[in-house]
């Protein structure tokens, strides 16, 4: 991509400015929501996880911002053969780890290696393909043998799991590794973390090997960076306001038109990020198995009415379940999704034989519509109960269950219940529907039981497609028979928002599985 | 008090230190002048006008509340009818939902009330129940008691935690949690105040009189420890409303859309720095209650206690 002026002039000053700044200038605080479990790459698959491993290391292609454009990062080119089976990688030769060690082909087959072995129960396993083998040739060459095409493996390698990190450190640190100690080739270096308070990193004084899509390819313009866990939400808010932070990706949506006001804090904002929050349906539960009860709820609730009221505007309403800007979207799905409207919803209601009682409830043979809702408590608790609203007004007395995320993950792989809630990021559409709609992946991902071979077919044919038109097609297909069957009910589409402080220079914000920073190479001071 | 059966004498009255003050005559208290005597003390007097208008609200709420509190609308985050940008339709103001303020707290004190008694209840009767058959009989003594000091070991929100987790988030789980909570607290009391009337004379002579100790139990000890029981119990009231509503702000209480104050002051703790009203109004409520409760507790037991009467 082409950088931006203003990226360029405040590369520039900071340039200049760098060298008459004292040292603790150069220290940035970046604070977030919440911690991962662990920093290993190829185990995590939390958002928060993947913000700090890519800063820590790199992965073999990098990604721009558009969410679109590969870029090369350890790997400066590669091959594929012509039946899209083989790639062949050119490894650099001059990056080095943390610790001072070169790092060759033979580490990029290993980490990779590491992340489809079984042993190491990575539960991403799946987005590298049916892999057939991972070999160093020599110091230069990696070769990633494919059973089947993958038409989404470069994007794939691009996440934070395929991220190389040294052999020999993993192997003195064994389950600690990325707990007590972290050795990759990104930008900044492990300094030291302390679950639940902070991550501090260093900068990686050697780097200079950033993907093409920043300005500064390396290294590092800030000197150390601070990651610092904020729980409550309008403190975040306030430890921007009052500079105890520099950086927030995690201010609460009502935060953000006070943010904009304060002279001393800018926003960013971008729209491709590809983070869709919906509810799904359990499809093979008595209640939410009539596709029209289905379509009824999806009308009934007003997603442009939340956005604005419960969200601020700070959202975008979503009707379909990937982002329209997402590679391979299928633009003439726009005119088939489900919009507001009550009156139809409570006229679909009545055709599928849920007819309004004496009590103003749905019911049919004597039982009541009330479908259980399980979801998270805080922000998607709001959600929900507004949801709820909606629909008890044609007639349908939803149930929330709210829990804590640690007991949500492992209800919500049960079959007890008829939605549930749930946030996730994509790089594209093929990407959402193959996590979610292969009958593989029942109970969880695929948490409404859809089981359908066709889909699963299409499925297999986009991702092993060998050109992209014949990629879209079958995604394309997948897409406008799970919006027919509404199975989801999208909620919103959630932008990339990011507050930083004056202090620091106008930067572009990323979109790669929620980390807004990526790389962390455009940050600088201009002070 | 009457007594109805012929063949019991009549159940005695402590008047005076209960602490085996033998040489005290055994007459009926001047109870006849104990409520006024409560309404002469002002600050009773309000904290029992405050508590029975939150009662009658509560009991009255589908009548006084102007909306569906279970309803939404799009003015959401409305402030007080007050303050700027407030409008007459929502006194209070709405919520992050664009939910009546006024109309929740009302449905929202049933439920806090609804909490309170019925964890007072159940921990105030097992507990008296069990402090009383200690005292009464010395073999079971150091088994309850040792019982009551394990229960007491065990913090409530560490009990409605493990219930909630065994039962579901509902308020049934908060209500049991409660209430085993507050057993060996009103155990211990009930056990002091009883060994205090066993040590009197008339439980010897009723005993001499061969009544049986059922009759002993329930006519002589349980009649002459319950006025100071209760009033221990009464006090216990306001603390329970306060651990009701952390819980249910911890999210451990009510399901959505049912409205309990702690779970509104919860819901509005996103929005303090931006609409403080949603979570303070709550809280204000609650500490109004609680300050009530425990005003009106201390002000029965100067009225009824016979320990501090003159």
């Amino acid at each position: 991509m082409t950088p931006t002026p203003i990226k360029r002039a405040g590369f520039g000053l900071a340039a200049a400015m760098a060298l008459a700044l004292p040292v603790a200038a150069q220290e940035l605080t970046i604070i977030r929501a919440q911690d991962s479990n662990h920093y290993d790459p190829p185990r995590t698959t939390a958002q928060s996880g993947a913000e700090i491993i890519f800063m820590l290391s790199d992965t073999i292609v990098g990604l721009a911002e558009d969410m679109k454009t590969i870029e090369p990062l350890l790997a400066s080119s590669w091959d594929v053969s012509d039946d899209a089976l083989t790639y062949t990688f050119k490894i650099r030769d001059d990056v080095s780890f943390c610790d001072g060690k070169p790092m060759t082909a033979e580490d990029v087959a290993w980490s990779l290696n590491r992340w489809q072995d079984p042993e190491t129960k990575s539960p991403v396993r799946w987005r590298m393909g049916d892999v057939k083998s991972i070999t160093a040739p020599d110091a230069t060459t990696v070769v990633y043998e494919l059973n089947a095409p993958h038409s989404e493996l470069l994007y794939q390698l691009a996440q934070s799991f395929g991220s190389i990190i040294d052999k020999d450190t993993y192997e003195t640190l064994g389950k600690d590794f990325g707990v007590t100690g972290f050795n990759g080739t990104g930008p900044f270096c492990w300094e030291s973390w302390t679950p639940r308070d902070k991550v501090v990193m260093t900068r990686h004084d050697g780097y200079n090997w950033g993907p093409a899509n920043y300005e500064n390819r390396g290294p590092a313009q800030v000197e150390k960076v601070t990651w610092q866990i904020v729980p409550e939400a309008a403190t975040r808010t306030v430890a921007l306001l009052t500079g105890q932070g520099d950086i927030s990706p995690y201010i609460p949506f009502i935060g953000y038109s006070t943010l904009r006001a304060a002279p001393n804090i800018n926003v960013i904002k971008s729209e491709s990020a590809f983070w869709t929050n919906y509810m799904g349906f359990k499809i093979t539960k008595d209640l939410v198995g009539d596709v029209k009860v289905r379509q009824a709820i999806n009308l009934a609730v007003n997603q442009e009415a939340m956005a604005e009221d419960l969200f601020f505007g700070e959202v975008e309403p979503a009707y379909s379940y990937v982002s329209s800007g997402a590679l391979d979207y299928d633009a003439t799905l726009n005119d088939s999704l489900l919009k507001y409207d009550p009156e139809k919803a409570a006229a679909l209601l009545d055709e599928a034989g849920w007819v309004l009682n004496s009590d103003g409830k749905r019911e049919k043979d004597g039982k009541v519509m009330e479908p259980l809702a399980i979801s998270f408590t805080g922000e998607w608790q709001q959600t929900s109960e507004a949801v709820q609203a909606d629909l008890l007004k044609v007639g349908i007395e939803l149930q929330i269950e709210p829990m804590d995320s640690t007991v949500y993950w492992g209800k919500s792989a049960t079959d007890e219940f008829e939605m549930y809630v749930m946030g996730y990021p994509y790089i594209s559409a093929g990407d959402a529907l193959n996590l979610y709609f292969r009958s593989a992946n029942i109970p969880t991902p695929n948490r409404m039981n859809w089981n359908d071979p066709e889909t699963d077919e299409l499925l297999v044919a986009g991702s092993q497609a060998t050109n992209e038109t014949d990629r879209a097609a079958a995604y394309a297909k997948v897409l406008h028979k799970v919006h027919d069957n509404a199975v989801w009910l999208p909620i919103y589409h959630r932008p990339m928002q990011i507050g930083y402080s004056t202090k620091l220079a106008p930067f572009e914000a990323h979109n790669i599985y929620g980390a807004g920073l990526y790389k962390g190479l455009q940050l600088t001071f201009t002070e | 008090m009457s007594v109805t059966s012929t063949n019991v004498p009549p159940a005695p009255q402590i008047s005076g230190s209960i602490e085996g003050d033998v040489s005290q005559e055994f007459t009926a208290p001047a109870r006849a002048h104990w409520l006024r005597r409560l309404l002469r003390d002002r600050a009773a007097f309000l904290a029992l006008l405050t508590l029975a208008l939150v009662i009658l609200g509560a009991i009255f709420a589908p009548v006084l509340a102007t909306h569906d509190p279970a309803s939404n609308s799009r003015s959401v985050m409305t402030p007080p009818a007050w303050m700027a940008r407030g409008n007459a339709e929502h006194w209070l103001g709405t919520d992050g939902q664009g939910r009546d303020i006024f109309s929740r707290l009302l449905y929202g004190a049933r439920l806090t009330l609804l909490i309170g008694f019925a964890a007072v209840g159940l921990g105030g009767f097992f507990g008296s129940l069990l402090g009383l058959l200690s005292a009464f009989n010395a073999k079971i003594d150091p088994w309850i008691m040792r019982t009551m000091d394990v229960l007491l070991s065990f913090p409530a929100i560490l009990l409605a935690l493990a219930l909630v987790a065994v039962m579901g988030q509902g308020i049934v789980p908060i209500v049991i949690a409660l209430g085993i909570s507050s057993i060996p607290d009103c155990a211990r009391v009930a056990r002091g105040i009883a060994i205090g009337v066993m040590k009197q004379e008339f439980i010897e002579a009723g005993r001499a009189v061969g009544l049986s100790n059922l009759q002993l139990f329930n006519r002589y000890l349980v009649r002459n420890a319950i006025s100071s029981i209760m009033i221990f119990i009464s006090l216990r009231f306001g603390q329970t409303i306060l651990i009701g509503a952390t819980l249910s702000f911890l999210g451990l209480g009510a399901r959505p859309p049912a409205s309990e104050l702690g779970m509104m002051a919860s819901q509005g703790r996103d929005f303090l720095l931006f609409a403080p009203h949603i979570a303070v109004i709550p809280s204000v409520v609650i500490f109004i209650i609680v300050l009530s409760a425990n005003v009106a507790g201390d002000a029965l037991r100067d009225v009824l206690d016979p320990r501090l009467q003159a």
